[in-house]
């Protein structure tokens, strides 16, 4: 935090106390520690206290900084506390080197400079286009022509910048990342749980002076304050004359818990890029197809399912409309069958709402027209197939065409068009090419086209189906359920209160993790409520 | 009924436009007049709030009605969007205001509720299409995930811009105390390693108050950033939980959690950014310009997620486009 530069800001927001020169002397700035010769009665009160080791005990938690703290203190501390044992040398040296490599991962500016290149590269790429040809690259690029006087095709192509979010640079950073998460969860919170859960009495009054907040209030008593403490949602544990108190332990973790998320979601990730099965196919109604066929292996950790054997029926694939004539929503209505051609799942899948079965995941996609049944002059019914004509993202177009004739002497053969672009209306066209009318297949009016008389019977659409066997989603589900949990969670504060009865004074001192400078005015305010004692001997031992 | 819904909302858009625009004249002159010394008057600020008030109002029930004609949750295209933006805003506006009445908070997150909702309407009024046609909702939007996808990211985003502006706030101030608070701490250095009497220290700090106060605004800049960073920090919470239900909306309709779209890559490149703002808090050298810079950075980012790419048109998230 930077330098205060307010020293008596206790002193301006706490006029119900008595400004005593204790208060004067009290600062949350360590430069600001002036040395008075009142500080010698605070130490004669405790003198009768920790002789023996408070040189042990004040280290501990000077050196011990909460979790929003320096980590580089913290790691350089515990590998200087950690040599001193009694190991011989050479397997105290290859015991440093993955020390030394783990305090070089958890440097905090090295994942903060990972973090910035990981960002500058994702910019890059959506600038850059990805995944296109070659010769897309030299010409938009070229050599002759550099963006900003100096950016060819070659700095796109040979660092992979073409294709950034699967090149090694960009993997190799998120790598990096995870590597710097794992070392600095390891090294710098996990020692922080044990300090956590060992919460020690502070002894001596100048150790509690020397927090970040800190107060003193004559004539009360500790009891007390521990009381107003409970009433504040405070744990209060009173041993003797010390006192000590904490409010919201969880968000002290919750830190640890956004990291071990974080890496939960990368190694979930990673075992989905590897080991992800996955297909699409456009299915007529009415056919099947084996799940095995479709779907294709995408990385190396692919490994089969025992329900790769089912088969999957199409019984029926439809659609809403809205009055304007758009598609609304597309319907499949499919039956899985197992190696022995029983009925194990029915369900009807549309998009947004996938089929579940066994690792396995079905989406709706995609739909199109697969044939035209139509009757022609009373025969048939004739199936015609149907071809895609255009299709430009939501807006598609399919033909088909019925001969009427022999072709004659050029080749073309003529006939009557029909066009659809979706399964309502089919427009028919005659044989030179005018528009004759359009017909609903349900509607099964005949239509009167150069002497034939053609009926559209049904149109039959076909399914797209994206099929997916992901090994990965449950690991990077938990990874999100924890991290969006523990993000929550890291937003409240934990707050820690330390008392020592002085003769008839109490020392205060206290620290927060979160909205460090509301707390002082909260602090001052719940000090405020302690009472007074009136007419207690000042035993002030001399 | 001769008043269609469309002429309603087109009504309600204008009344809001006026409104901010009074709102933003009041606060112009009374701006003036405080620089010229003619002082602000409580009157004109309430005055302020109260046509912010009714801003919020008429945006709200432009949402409602957007609701009522087309059935689908108000939030499907930009001007849609945009209009949630303003109508969250001002809601954060007036619940902060309630909860704390700290007037300096107030005065920052009423800032970026004016100019939220003056955006929102002048857009909606010259840049959309004059009568929004009866809008369909393509199959992959009908879900339930929309609502909560959609919604907490704009939540996010107002809640960012607000900590953002209040790192702006710092800067700005820092830029023109920076002189003034070297001499201090230089002071201040000195008389601690010298160890005053009480008597010395008094004096000191008389000494200060009196010939130094831009000591004060130390203290307000410091403040601001306290809140700086507690806002941010709702709002990457926010806007963590908003891109994880995006991505498990992904994986439900199209079976791929992410898909480097460019929308889902600022955001993410956005929520790396006030990761960064975060962490390098924790390190005591880089505090002060340098965090919130960061902020200011993300601030941009924000803008070219949300409203950059929707002027693009393109991937998956075209649903938001211009066109």
């Amino acid at each position: 935090m930077s330098p205060s530069l307010n020293p008596l800001r206790t002193k301006f927001s706490s006029p119900l106390k008595s400004p005593s020169l204790y208060n004067l002397c009290n600062s949350r700035n360590l430069h600001l520690r002036l040395h008075l010769s009142l500080q010698t009665r605070c130490k004669q009160g405790s003198t009768q206290q920790q002789k023996p080791n408070p040189k042990k005990k004040i280290v501990l938690f000077g050196a011990a900084p909460p979790v929003s703290e320096e980590k580089d203190r913290q790691v350089s501390s515990r590998d200087g506390g950690t040599t001193s044992s009694s190991t011989p040398s050479a397997w105290r040296i290859v015991k440093r080197v993955p020390k030394r490599a783990l305090a070089l991962l958890a440097n905090l500016p090295l994942a903060i400079a990972e973090m910035g290149a990981i960002a500058a590269l994702m910019a890059l790429a959506t600038l850059v286009e990805q995944g296109e040809s070659l010769e897309f690259y030299t010409s938009k690029y070229s050599e002759e022509n550099p963006v900003l006087g100096f950016f060819t095709w070659k700095w796109i192509v040979y660092p992979g910048f073409d294709h950034m979010f699967t090149s090694p640079i960009f993997l190799g950073l998120l790598v990096l990342l995870g590597a710097s998460l794992m070392a600095c969860t390891y090294t710098t919170q996990i020692p922080l749980v044990k300090v956590a859960r060992r919460w020690s009495f502070l002894q001596s009054s100048e150790t509690i002076r020397k927090q970040e907040f800190s107060d003193s209030l004559t004539c009360a008593s500790v009891q007390d304050l521990g009381a107003i403490l409970m009433g504040h949602g405070y744990e209060v544990f009173l041993k003797g004359p010390c006192l000590y108190a904490f409010k919201g332990l969880a968000s002290r973790f919750a830190p640890i818990g956004v990291h071990l998320a974080m890496i939960l979601i990368m190694a979930g990730s990673t075992l989905s890029a590897a080991g992800t099965f996955k297909g699409s196919i456009t299915v007529p109604q009415g056919l099947n197809f084996v799940i095995g066929d479709v779907l294709a292996p995408i990385g190396f950790l692919s490994n089969p399912l025992d329900s790769f054997n089912t088969e999957v029926h199409v019984n029926r694939f439809y659609m809403d409309y809205y009055e304007s004539g758009e598609v609304s929503q597309f319907y499949t209505d499919i039956s899985l069958l197992n190696f022995e051609g029983k009925e194990i799942m029915r369900k009807t899948i549309r998009v947004n709402d996938p089929l579940r079965y066994g690792g396995i995941t079905i989406y709706q996609t995609d739909w199109g027209i697969s044939a035209l049944q139509i009757s022609k002059n009373g025969e048939g019914p004739f199936n015609l197939a149907v071809a895609p004509l255009q299709r430009s993202g939501d807006f598609k177009l399919f033909g088909t065409f019925l001969p009427t004739g022999e072709s004659d002497s050029s080749g073309k053969v003529k006939g009557i068009s029909m066009l659809a672009r979706d399964l309502q209306s089919i427009v028919l066209y005659d044989e030179e090419g005018k528009f004759v009318g359009v017909r609903r297949p349900s509607s099964k009016l005949p239509i009167e086209i150069n002497g034939t008389k053609i009926v559209i019977e049904d149109a039959i659409g076909s399914t797209g189906l994206d099929l997916k066997a992901d090994p990965g989603v449950p690991i990077v589900y938990t990874g999100f359920g924890a991290l969006m949990l523990t993000t929550t969670v890291s937003l409240l504060s934990h707050s820690q209160v330390w008392a020592l009865q002085d003769g008839s004074t109490v020392v205060v001192g206290a620290k927060r993790n979160r909205a460090k400078r509301e707390f002082s005015k909260e602090m001052n305010v719940l000090l405020n409520k302690v009472p007074e004692l009136v007419g207690t001997n000042d035993a002030i031992e001399s | 009924m001769t008043i269609t819904l469309a002429a309603i909302e087109h009504i309600l858009n204008m009344l809001s436009f006026s409104f901010i625009l009074i709102v933003i004249l009041i606060n112009i002159f009374s701006a003036i007049s405080s620089i010229f010394g003619f002082g602000e008057t409580l009157e004109l600020r309430n005055s302020s709030e109260i046509g912010l008030f009714f801003c919020f109002f008429c945006t709200t029930a432009l949402l409602i009605f957007l609701w009522i004609e087309s059935g689908f949750f108000p939030l499907t295209n930009l001007r849609e969007s945009l209009a949630f933006l303003s109508c969250v805003s001002s809601l954060i506006y007036f619940i902060l205001k309630t909860r704390n009445n700290q007037n300096e908070l107030n005065k920052i997150t009423i800032t970026s509720t004016i100019l939220t909702q003056a955006f929102f309407a002048v857009w909606g009024l010259f840049f959309s299409p004059e009568i929004p046609k009866l809008k369909i909702l393509v199959p992959a939007l009908q879900s339930l995930w929309l609502l909560m996808h959609v919604s907490i990211i704009m939540v996010g985003y107002v809640v960012l811009i607000i900590g953002c502006l209040l790192s702006i706030a710092v800067l700005i101030l820092m830029a023109t105390n920076d002189a003034v608070s070297k001499e201090i701490e230089s002071r201040i250095l000195d008389s601690a390693k010298g160890g005053l009497t009480m008597a010395e220290t008094l004096d000191l700090v008389e000494y200060y108050r009196k010939y130094f106060p831009n000591y004060f605004k130390i203290d307000f800049i410091e403040d601001l950033d306290s809140w700086s960073y507690r806002t941010i920090s709702i709002g990457f919470a926010l806007l963590t939980l908003g891109i994880l239900c995006g991505a498990v909306w992904a994986n439900e309709a199209w079976g791929a959690f992410w898909s480097w779209d460019p929308k889902e890559t600022w955001a993410l490149i956005t929520w790396i950014t006030f990761g960064i703002y975060l962490h390098v808090r924790m390190n005591q050298n880089w505090k002060g310009k340098n965090v919130a810079f960061i902020a200011f950075i993300g601030f941009l980012f924000i803008w070219v997620c949300y409203f950059g790419i929707n002027l693009l048109g393109i991937g998956l998230h075209s649903y938001g486009s211009f066109n």
